[in-house]
């Protein structure tokens, strides 16, 4: 039994190629309390989308964070100094998540009124008596005349038939209010699904752009994010439509508003949403820690960044104090009922 | 079902190959042809003879290892099991002497690793297909190595739930490679057996890659730009290496080998190593032909394994 030696060296020069994939090496970590805040650092240095924007050091920043390491600190103490280094970022689509915490960045609402309460919904506005569907309360105000839907959360997906039943219930109201006060976001479909009820043709709804490389400013150019109307045989809305807002619309729910905002017989009410516009991606450290973070930065139609914030139309910016609320005046749902029974004319 | 395949892709094989003279399948195809090198071949050719080309079938699983990073989706390697399912078949081709060998391969591949604290699974699945034809030359010290080409297509994802707008990663590939192969037959004790390696290379192709931090949310949206990618070995490396050891047992032989898969890319700042071990048992129906008799006054059998 003799194996040829020409067989063992052709095996030998396939073993040999095989080291030609280890040309491009990606960093290694250990998974010691260094390692893992350089394994943090690096992906949202990598990936994070708004250093520029937000005018943030992020070198100056790592190196803050990184004179507090210690070799023997425990990872209580390593994931309390990564979330302070993260909330430098100030955004709320940055978690650290580990096996005992996830760490949020909450002051982009808790610095700001609530203008809303649910109790105060439900009680004095909607009596207890509301119908649900697809995550949607919706009933009839002002003696019929106005529409009401309140959508919480647009990680409750919307069934499209749904909608129709929602829509033609409302359908011999004079306008509807569309209350996403609270909405922390959710999925973009839902965004999609509830826009092509009130427009008549294809918009352009916003731009998205993403991360080309590493660097800090490489993106790629805008793509425009395009809506269209609902597939024919679907209920659409022709008449006027209120969407009421807080601080803690965020994410979707911002989206949507940067979506909505414009077009023809739509005002938005309230307060200045909370913001959360960049499409978060997701990477980890090696002690199995889960980081997320802004990756894909999305503008309105006119190429403005939706990560701070949108104001309410002018003259619809309107507060709900907290002590009205707690008598069952929702102020802001108030303004909105108004300016429905009056053909929105805003009073500046 | 395995069966049903493997008689389509026979039929596939048959029709391509010229379909030389009368019917070629099953599972034998017969003809009459003027040419053929090997001896016994040469020893026939005098006469009239008829020559049957069996199509050679060999079904494998493979278990084993797998090693996969995929920066798009984390920066750390995931280490677990991976299994594969492939089949082969391939027939000598009344070409140029009866040199060259035409050869279809299938196979699909499953994988589950967990990352390095083994707090998240990523899940991994592909599917592979490939034509070529290869020359075969047989050294008078009966070494056989074959040198040839094929075109392939490939598919699969990897998946990492844990990830928010980056949880999967598609991969996809249409291109042409290299192959090479060695063979060599021996007995271990009364068994004839045939080790061979056999090698691909994938060398140019067109690949699927989403830009650096490109949500698929985008792609969907309709942003289809830079997504082709021209390959080669420099940014698109793979090897595909099966060290095998076939045992004539019987009708039918035996194979037990190993297998070295490996996708690699390095596009737009995205790594991709796929790296997968796998132990390989296989079978192969009709033998790999080392118990061949004289020939027959009437027929000869031409087996493309060796």
């Amino acid at each position: 039994m003799k194996i040829p030696r020409l067989i063992i060296n052709v095996s030998l020069a396939l073993l040999a190629s095989i080291s030609l994939s280890a040309c491009h090496d990606t960093p290694e970590y250990a998974d010691d309390p260094e390692g893992n805040f350089n394994a943090l650092y690096d992906a949202v240095d990598n990936h994070y989308c708004f250093f520029s924007e937000k005018d943030i050091d992020w070198k100056a920043t790592g190196d803050k964070y990184r004179s507090r390491l210690k070799k023997d600190m425990n990872r209580f103490e390593l994931f309390r100094l990564c979330s302070e280094m993260l909330a430098e970022l100030e955004d709320g689509h940055v978690n650290l998540s580990s096996q005992f915490d996830v760490s949020y960045y909450r002051r982009w609402w808790t610095d700001y009124p609530q203008d809303f309460s649910l109790r105060t919904l439900q009680q004095y506005y909607l009596g207890f008596d509301w119908h649900t569907v697809s995550g949607i309360m919706y009933k009839k105000l002002a003696g019929g005349r106005v529409g009401y839907m309140y959508y919480p959360s647009f990680s409750q997906r919307i069934s499209e038939t749904s909608l129709d039943y929602v829509l033609s219930s409302l359908a011999d109201c004079d306008a509807l209010i569309l209350d996403i006060r609270d909405n922390g976001g959710g999925l973009l479909t839902n965004v999609d699904i509830l826009v092509g009820r009130f427009i008549e043709e294809e918009i352009c709804g916003g731009f998205i752009r993403h991360k080309t490389g590493s660097g800090h400013d490489d993106f790629s150019s805008p793509y425009e994010i395009r809506y269209s109307p609902a597939s024919a045989g679907r209920v659409r809305w022709r008449k006027p439509v209120r969407i009421l807002t807080n601080r803690s619309c965020y994410s979707a729910a911002n989206d949507f508003v940067a979506v909505m905002k414009g077009l023809p017989g739509v005002r938005i009410i309230g307060a200045r949403t909370g913001g959360g516009g960049g499409l978060p991606f997701s990477s980890e450290l090696p002690n199995g820690w889960s980081v997320r973070f802004s990756a894909c930065p999305i503008a309105d139609r006119y190429g403005i960044s939706t990560e701070m914030g949108i104001d309410p139309d002018d003259g619809c910016e309107v507060h709900a104090p907290a002590d009205e609320l707690a008598l069952g005046r929702d102020a802001i749902l108030d303004f909105a009922i108004s300016l429905s029974m009056t053909n929105g004319a805003v009073q500046e | 079902m395995m069966k049903r395949i493997s008689v389509i892709i026979a039929f596939i094989l048959g029709i391509v190959s010229g379909m030389s003279a009368s019917a070629g399948w099953p599972p034998y195809d017969t003809g009459v042809e003027p040419e053929c090198t090997a001896d016994s071949v040469d020893q026939a050719q005098e006469t009239t003879m008829t020559f049957k080309r069996p199509v050679s079938q060999i079904y494998m699983l493979g278990i084993g290892g797998t090693n996969l990073l995929d920066t798009y989706l984390s920066p750390l390697r995931y280490h677990g099991i991976a299994m594969d399912l492939s089949g082969q078949w391939s027939k000598m081709l009344p070409w140029m002497r009866n040199t060259w060998v035409m050869r279809f391969d299938g196979g699909i591949g499953l994988g589950s690793a967990m990352n390095p604290s083994r707090t998240a699974r990523m899940l991994e699945a592909d599917a592979r297909f490939a034509w070529g034809v290869a020359w075969s030359h047989r050294f008078t010290c009966k070494l056989r190595v074959t040198v040839g080409m094929s075109a392939d297509l490939g598919a699969g994802i990897l998946y990492l739930s844990r990830n928010s707008n980056n949880p999967a990663s598609v991969k996809a590939r249409a291109g042409v490679s290299l192959t090479a192969s060695a063979s060599f037959p021996f007995k271990l004790g009364r068994v004839p057996v045939l080790v061979s390696d056999e090698v691909k290379l994938p060398s140019l192709g067109l690949f699927f890659s989403p830009e650096y931090g490109e949500t698929y949310y985008e792609i969907w949206l309709g942003n289809h730009k830079g997504l082709a990618h021209c390959g080669w070995w420099g940014n698109n490396f793979g090897i595909d290496n099966l060290l095998a050891f076939d045992l004539d047992i019987g009708p039918s032989a035996l194979r037990l080998g190993y297998r070295y898969r490996l996708d690699s890319s390095w596009v737009c700042g995205l790594n991709t190593q796929l790296h997968r071990h796998l132990f390989v048992i296989g079978w192969i129906p009709h033998g790999i032909g080392l118990k061949r008799t004289r020939p027959s006054e009437k027929s000869i059998s031409i087996n493309s394994l060796y």
